[in-house]
């Protein structure tokens, strides 16, 4: 939230994330009986990704627009790095908290190089380094400037504008960033790949973030942390992914585990953590090193092979097995000492 | 005389008269759209302003364009301001409605991500909700347009500028030399304007909608 000390932004040494405090949190929305979030209270560490998951109407939405002001609290206090967000003039502070929303919301009458540099201009950044960061931050984000940065939204793909709409968030290299479902209106493989891409980059830029879906699935794979929540935004558990699926902290989260906690395991762990054996034939099926265990077993299964190329190397499906029973053991191991 | 002579011969008069006309109309709507626009956007995500809006100016509609500059003569005298005055008042119907409409249509989530950015509300309805809007703001001005082309013929009642002088004064001496070449001439005039106001629209539609909504 520091004021822009306009230097070194358009390199990928950015701002880092900053601590998020919610401290009795509660929204009354006017003429209904039962707050739509009450009395939360949470603690978000500088640079992780908490996902809240849960069903749909339990106030997810509510509570992170509160953070941007979007939605103005009825009681509670919102701090970040030590500051309080109420005190702020709202548009300044949400020009300092990446925002990005499930439909996207790019600007059709905006070229995407517009888009992109709409929070920098408002910053009043110079025209230069405004459009040096358009072109990095398309990069970023996989895309080549000299195709993408003069087309309209609407040129492209699904995917390609959640990848704008990410890069827009990121423009003036905010501390913080709020997500709403962004992945949830994309078709199953093309969201794979965008989590796999944010997931890359959310390891080089350690941004906050706060990610809000009702796929359990996705707050697995993604979250440093998840929030499970149930109705008015009541914080049923709030651990790691590897603790939430060992140790459910009751009924209502165990029922998010499902009864397949051992194959949602799988996407704690990524391929890229096994050696596998180099000089994989070209004609093998491949998944990026990023892909967790699980989705390299639905290739697998998918595509009727035993063994899978990550990165050139072979691995087999001995070694992934080996590599869940493993992994399965350290989180019993972990939940026996736990109880 | 024939009709085209008649024209030739008073080219001057009936070009200065065309000429006036086209100024009427224009500043008549230029007014209009600066007003309309401005009502539409005070009310648009206000059902009851904006009915009440969209009520006023559809029940100006229909006053009777004789009457109402009938009324204004002792109000406002002849002329120009009088003529203006009503045209205005005619042409804000489609305006404000346009306004409205268009405002209303434009996807929710332009508007939360644009706050959620951090651009004011001022600065969004500036530069995400009136452009992407435009395209139907704009139709509302071209109908109102041809609608007061027509009606600022009338205005020659109250002195008005314009071609309805040439109309009025042949219709008023039916019967004798040129009157008919008179009456025809004027209305002949306001149909080529009509017709030049819509290409003119075609023109700035072209220009002034991004191509990212033609795309
Ligand atoms: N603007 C609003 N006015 C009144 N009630 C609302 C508003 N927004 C959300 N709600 C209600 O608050 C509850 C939580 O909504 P929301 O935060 O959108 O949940 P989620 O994002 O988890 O689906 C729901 O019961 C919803 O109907
Ligand atoms: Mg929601």
């Amino acid at each position: 939230m520091s004021d822009d000390n306009a230097d070194d932004h358009a390199d990928s040494s950015g701002t880092t994330g900053e601590r998020i405090e919610l401290v009795g949190l509660t929204k009354r929305y006017p003429g209904q009986a039962e707050p739509a979030v009450e009395n939360v209270d949470l603690d978000v560490a500088a640079g992780e990704l908490v996902v809240f998951v849960g069903p749909s109407g339990c106030g997810k939405t509510t509570t992170m627009k509160m953070i941007n002001r979007l939605i103005e609290p009825t009681s509670g206090s919102i701090r970040i790095d030590g500051r309080d967000v109420l005190a702020m003039q709202p548009d300044q502070l949400r020009r300092h908290i990446g925002y990005v929303i499930q439909q996207i919301g790019l600007f059709p009458h905006m070229t995407i190089a517009q888009n992109i540099g709409i929070v920098p201009n408002l910053l009043k950044w110079p025209k230069k380094k405004v459009a040096e960061r358009v072109d990095h931050l398309l990069h970023l984000v996989g895309l080549d400037p000299t195709v993408h940065a003069r087309r309209y939204p609407r040129q492209l793909s699904g995917g390609q504008q959640q990848r704008i709409g990410v890069a827009r968030a990121l423009a003036a290299d905010p501390p913080v960033m709020l997500m709403d479902e962004p992945f949830g209106a994309t078709d199953p493989i093309t969201r794979l790949r965008l989590q796999d891409e944010f997931l890359r980059l959310q390891r080089e830029l350690r941004k906050t973030i706060i990610f809000v879906t009702h796929d359990f699935e996705e707050a697995i794979k993604l979250g440093d942390r998840i929030a499970v929540l149930r109705e008015r935004s009541h914080i049923a558990q709030y651990d790691t992914p590897a603790n939430i699926l060992a140790r459910p902290a009751d009924e209502y989260v165990a029922s998010f585990v499902g009864g397949d906690a051992t194959l949602k395991r799988l996407a704690l762990h990524t391929v890229g953590e096994i050696d596998g054996e180099p000089g994989a034939p070209a004609d093998l099926p491949g998944v990026a090193p990023t892909a967790t265990l699980r989705e390299a077993l639905d290739v697998m299964v998918a595509r009727g092979s035993d063994r899978i190329s990550v990165d050139g190397t072979v691995v087999t499906f001995a070694q992934l097995s080996a590599a869940v029973r493993a992994a399965d053991a350290v989180d019993r191991q972990q939940t026996t000492a736990g109880h | 005389m024939s009709l085209t002579e008649y024209i030739q011969t008073r080219w001057d008069l009936l070009s200065q008269a065309a000429m006036n006309h086209v100024l009427v109309v224009a500043l008549s709507v230029g007014i209009a759209t600066v007003i309309g626009v401005g009502v539409g956007v005070l009310t648009y995500n206000r059902p009851r302003l904006s009915g009440i809006a969209i009520g006023a100016s559809s029940g100006f509609l229909t006053i009777p364009s004789f009457a109402l500059l009938g009324l204004f003569i002792p109000i406002l005298g002849l002329g120009w301001t009088s003529t203006v005055v009503a045209l205005v008042g005619y042409s804000m119907l489609p305006i404000v409605r346009n306004t409205v409409v268009g405002l209303r249509g434009v996807d929710a989530a332009m508007v939360e991500a644009g706050r959620g950015i951090g651009m004011s509300a001022a600065g969004v309805m500036l530069r995400i909700q009136l452009p992407l809007a435009w395209p139907v703001i704009l139709t509302g001005i071209r109908v109102s347009t041809q609608m007061i082309i027509g009606i600022a013929a009338i205005a020659a009642y109250v002195a008005g500028p314009g071609l309805g002088n040439q109309i009025f004064d042949g219709l008023a001496r039916l019967g004798s030399v040129n009157a008919l070449n008179a009456a025809l001439a004027g209305t002949l005039g306001v149909v080529v304007l009509a017709l030049l106001f819509d290409l003119f629209y075609l023109v700035i539609r072209h220009l002034t909608t991004s191509r990212g909504l033609r795309v």
